[in-house]
């Protein structure tokens, strides 16, 4: 574990390589808790301080947030995190801004992962990343009338402003001489409705163009102008319809750091316990889908049959099978008492013995080995410039892993392994999942005898009268897709001022692109799509426009999983000649 | 590769069937499950202290005159989070096991309450008689009172 001391270290590392890069356009160094940092840098100065981070420190770009500050000191302010994982810290670089519109230097030329951050900011709040190289609108409709930003204080969170349907979104132009293929805007592989323009020569990618978005539910900002503190958790977690419980968790650690709330340790092996549920389950129904995309029905079944017991546990320990609306503020709502034990560790000893069979048979399996290997590569440099998380990240191995490197909840007091893989394909990725549906097994494991030492029924804390506005507190989870992270700035009213989220996802579909190398063909954009575990929902169709004819035809789901699966009989008859 | 599907094939054929006869066979749930929300009027004082805390705001207060209050419960929102039933101090406000509660007509989903209470000389707020001071002891007037 990383002491306290290798973190001062750090954030005194941190503090000096900026003053010395920037001199007095530090404003300002603050340092709530050992492990945070939160450094005021003028806004001219702050591409250079990026780079003192990103390149000279070796820091992970998280996200950046947008605070529309105007009623509170007359400016706006944006905030660009990052993480040193090796020192249990993280930082904030915050960029005060003046003027309407304010303006600010874009860091995206410098980290790539930061270009869709740096067009929501812009798109919401007005703020405009001058430089950026990608300026288009990312997260508004299309028609949205120009100068109202939704994430500004003085817009009422539900005013539906007219939309100018004649305006269309500004889509890349393909490259001379390709095919489009448009997939979308309602993806099998993703779990949000988004749109892949894929750039064809033949049958060979050559590059690829998204939209997303939208379906934007606009939940940042109803947390922070409708809802209060607690009610927020069961909001957070409908973020995501398969691991809410981390984004619930991790919400309410930002609050409670910022708040300075100790929450009872058996509340803290609660979560951790429920945390890792929640990845079993999340693993067993990536597994299930990727064979399923590849027409490997059989795992998919299987897999989804090993999973039921998990979901059924979950409803017995928390109430429901997936909301299970077991964090607020200050702790969790329900115990997990002795009685319960017993069956928590039957079901677990019958999933590890049933998954382990399964990926046995599943990593023999000549067909699907070939079309995992070597496809969707993404190199560990890669890793770095996207800001991918997760078992995207550790599929190229990356050992990045919040559980470890920071650790939250329970998880310093037990034992488990971060599971890399240096394939940097579709095969590691898959691999990792399914090594870290064991590691999770062994979590809740030591959870339960955790559970059997400490004391039932301390599991809240006790809550200040009021929490004290205006403080940060940033906290990141990690769900099966890799980090969630959240950053709150706590306000009056009994609400977040800002709560800013990230998803894995936002990371990792941006390396999507990446993924494409020279030689892809259209069969492995799905699996590849699929391999960084964005949630995966019916489709309607897709369509194919041919660039030369301009003629347009039209795929359906079932004509696109053919695609995918004709490529899998093709190989498995190669394999059996 | 046929050793792998010679695998595949007994780990399907041990698993069996799994599939449940649902609906035709009923399959309760288990204690602890958050169903259904249902309402004893009877109990209910009218403090608010779920409207306080429900996070899909579908509890609706309406203070028609300082004796007179109207609580209406538009379930078809209710996310089933099972916070009303925390914050209740008397019991009234409860989720039970049911959950086939579907249904094609969202009024069947809405409970309407009315209370006819006393109010305070002093704060103005109202309370349902006959016991105001013991009521007003103990009630979570107050947003997200320990839970
Ligand atoms: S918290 Fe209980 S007593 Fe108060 S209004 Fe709601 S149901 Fe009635
Ligand atoms: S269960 Fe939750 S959503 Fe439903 S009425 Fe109660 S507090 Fe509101």
């Amino acid at each position: 574990m990383v002491t306290i001391e290798r973190s001062t270290e750090q954030i005194n590392q941190v503090v000096s390589a900026l003053k010395e890069r920037i001199g007095d356009k530090v404003l300002g160094v603050e340092q709530p808790t050992p492990h945070r940092l939160y450094v005021t840098v003028a806004p001219e100065a702050v591409v250079a301080a990026a780079d003192a981070l990103f390149n000279g420190l070796g820091a992970r770009y998280l996200i950046s947030a947008g605070v529309d500050k105007r009623p509170l000191n007359g400016g706006f302010e944006v905030l660009h995190f990052f993480a040193f994982d090796q020192a249990n810290v993280r930082c904030a670089l915050v960029i005060p801004l003046k003027g309407d519109p304010p303006r600010i230097p874009s860091i995206t030329p410098l980290i790539p992962g930061a270009g869709w951050a740096e067009r929501e900011f812009k798109d919401l709040l007005g703020i405009i990343p001058e430089g950026h190289p990608d300026p288009r609108p990312l997260v508004l409709p299309d028609g949205f009338p120009e100068g109202l930003y939704p994430l500004r204080k003085d817009y009422p969170y539900d005013y539906k402003p007219p939309l100018d349907r004649s305006k269309t979104f500004p889509f890349k132009e393909p490259p001379e001489g390709t095919t489009v293929v448009t997939v979308g805007p309602f993806f099998p592989v993703l779990e949000e409705p988004s749109q892949w323009r894929v750039f064809l020569d033949g049958e060979v990618v050559v590059g690829c163009d998204y939209r997303g978005f939208y379906n934007h539910r606009a939940i940042e900002k109803l947390g922070d102008s409708a809802l209060t503190y607690n009610q927020i958790p069961m909001l957070a977690e409908r973020i995501c319809g398969i691991c809410g419980c981390v984004h619930s968790t991790s919400y309410c650690q930002a609050v409670e750091e910022a708040a300075g709330i100790e929450v009872p340790l058996r509340a803290k092996v609660i979560r951790t316990l429920i945390l890792e549920l929640e990845r079993v389950h999340s693993h067993l129904l990536w597994l299930g889908l990727a064979c399923h995309i590849l027409g490997f029905d059989y795992v998919f079944m299987q897999s989804w049959r090993i999973r039921e017991p998990v979901m059924w546990l979950a409803e017995y320990l928390t109430g429901n099978r997936k909301h299970f609306a077991i964090n607020l503020v200050g702790g969790v709502r329900r115990d997990i008492v002795k009685e319960q034990h017993p069956r928590i560790l039957e079901v677990m000893d019958k999933v590890e013995r049933e998954t382990k069979e399964l990926a046995d048979t599943l990593l023999n399996d000549m067909p699907l080995l070939a079309r995992l290997k070597g496809t969707g590569i993404f190199t560990p440099e890669e890793v770095r410039l996207t800001g991918a998380v997760g078992p995207t990240a550790r599929g190229s191995g990356v050992p990045i892993d919040a559980r470890k490197d920071h650790p939250y909840a329970a998880y310093d007091l037990v034992e488990f392994d971060v599971v890399t893989h240096d394939g940097c394909d579709n095969l590691a990725r898959t691999l990792v999942r399914v090594g870290e549906i064991f590691e999770s097994i062994k979590i809740i494991r030591q959870c339960v005898k955790l559970l059997q030492e400490l004391p039932e029924g301390d599991l809240m804390a006790e809550l200040p009268e009021e929490i004290p506005p205006y403080r940060h507190g940033m906290h990141a989870v990690e769900a099966p897709r890799g980090e969630v992270f959240h950053y709150v700035l706590t306000g009056e009213n009994n609400r977040p001022y800002r709560w800013r989220v990230r998803a894995p996802s936002y990371q990792n579909i941006q390396a999507v692109p990446v993924m494409f190398k020279p030689g892809t063909t259209i069969a492995d954009v799905p699996i590849t799509l699929g391999s960084v575990d964005p949630c995966f929902s019916c489709t309607e169709r897709m369509e194919i426009v041919d660039v030369k004819s301009g003629e347009m035809k039209v795929l359906t789901e079932q004509e696109l999983y053919q695609l995918s699966r004709q490529k899998t009989k093709e190989l498995r008859e190669k394999n059996t000649q | 590769m046929v050793d792998s599907k010679v695998k595949q094939l007994l780990l399907a054929l041990r698993a069996g069937k799994v599939t449940f006869a649902y609906p035709f066979e009923p399959r309760p749930s288990e204690p602890g499950f958050r169903g259904r929300v249902v309402v004893d009027t009877d109990k209910c004082t009218g403090c608010g202290g779920c409207a306080d805390v429900c996070p899909t705001r579908c509890i609706r207060i309406i203070d028609v005159s300082p004796t007179y209050r109207i609580i209406r419960r538009y379930l078809e929102r209710c996310i089933h989070c099972g916070r009303c039933e925390d914050v209740c101090r008397y019991g009234a406000v409860r989720l039970d096991l049911e959950y086939e509660i579907a249904t094609t007509d969202k009024r069947d989903l809405f409970i309407e309450q009315h209370l006819f209470m006393g109010s305070c000389s002093r704060c103005g707020r109202c309370y349902v008689p006959p016991t105001p001071l013991d009521r007003l002891m103990v009630v979570g007037f107050r947003k997200d009172e320990e839970v």
